[in-house]
């Protein structure tokens, strides 16, 4: 069988099933309330968030590549648009764009000017700390780390705190190549 | 124009409450707010029995006092919008508009995962909306 030819952003997002924006938007705050009330630290809630986006990352990834037919890529510079163009547009249904690109090719930027996760939120002042998109951030680690690569995401801007878009630095920090677990003997 | 709106919440407890006017005195007005309550409570418990039943949300003219006009709104959470004008020939369409556009304003506030129901609105997006939709009332009934 002919291999399929990747689909874009679009057309996948036509074709998964979708669920209600506000009701995710409201969910996702649900969530973070519940963090705050149980934890009470800012740090350890932007922990939390992190380490659950890296859970959902590893095993979000088998579907994105299932449904969205994206073919190896060649650099890390591929993998960052796939991630802006396609990944976002297939599960939060908005794209990211890239920019800010370093020398070496192994760290850059993804700016999103419009996020679902923040609809109607506004951070009180005893949460200024708060990362409160960091699931997304944990999301990306997660899915790069099962498919070998070892990334450094944080956040360099965020509108909840004043800034006028939202902005991840992505750094690759190695690319691990399969490890087996058994000896080659000969 | 508007002097001041309200909004509180169904067992009475005041959630929002910003006057518009540095000229009159906020405690009048917050007086004139505290009074309405007592009108909309008996608007609610003997509806008119030639009124519409459908769509009882817009509850209109209060009560006229002196120099104002007092509009109210009931939500179907028994959330209470107060609207203080000193307008004296004001639209009822623009009433009822002005109203539409704060409850939509009000949803969104209270969507909000920190905004504890039923405690203070604090949102300064809020404050800002409601003051860009009383402006504009002003202008749609000159």
């Amino acid at each position: 069988m002919a291999p399929l030819a990747p689909r874009s952003g679009d057309a996948v997002f036509a074709s998964v099933e979708r669920v209600n924006a506000e009701l995710f938007t409201l969910t996702y705050g649900a969530i973070v309330r519940q963090l705050i009330t149980d934890l009470e630290e800012v740090e350890e809630v932007n922990k939390q968030l992190d380490q659950m986006g890296y859970n959902i990352g590893v095993r979000l990834i088998d579907e994105f590549l299932a449904k969205s037919n994206v073919s190896r890529c060649v650099d890390f510079k591929e993998t960052a648009e796939v991630i802006a163009k396609v990944g976002f547009k297939m599960f939060l249904g908005v794209t990211a764009t890239v920019i800010n690109w370093d020398a070496e090719g192994t760290s850059c930027s993804l700016v999103l000017e419009d996020n679902p996760l923040v609809d109607f939120v506004e951070l009180p002042d005893t949460c200024q700390g708060l990362s409160y998109c960091n699931i997304l951030s944990g999301v990306i680690r997660g899915a790069l780390e099962m498919v070998s690569m070892k990334t450094e995401i944080t956040w360099v801007r965020d509108m909840l705190q004043g800034d006028d878009a939202y902005e991840l630095r992505v750094k690759l920090l190695k690319q691990v190549p399969e490890e087996y677990p058994y000896k080659d003997d000969d | 124009m508007i002097v001041c709106v309200a909004v509180v919440g169904n067992q009475n407890n005041p959630v929002y409450l910003q006057s518009f006017t540095e000229a009159d005195d906020a405690l009048k007005l917050h007086h004139i707010v505290h009074c309405s309550l007592d009108v909309i409570d008996e608007r609610v418990n003997n509806p008119k029995r030639s009124g519409p039943t459908l769509n009882e949300t817009f509850l209109g003219l209060l009560y006229p006092t002196e120099n104002y006009k007092v509009y109210g709104y009931l939500t179907n959470t028994k959330v209470k919008f107060i609207m203080v004008t000193t307008d004296l020939d004001v639209k009822d369409a623009d009433v009822r508009n002005f109203f539409r556009r704060f409850h939509a304003a009000y949803v969104d506030a209270v969507s909000n995962p920190f905004h504890v129901p039923g405690k203070k609105i604090t949102s300064k997006s809020f404050a800002e909306r409601v003051s860009v939709i009383v402006k504009s009332f002003g202008s749609t009934a000159a």
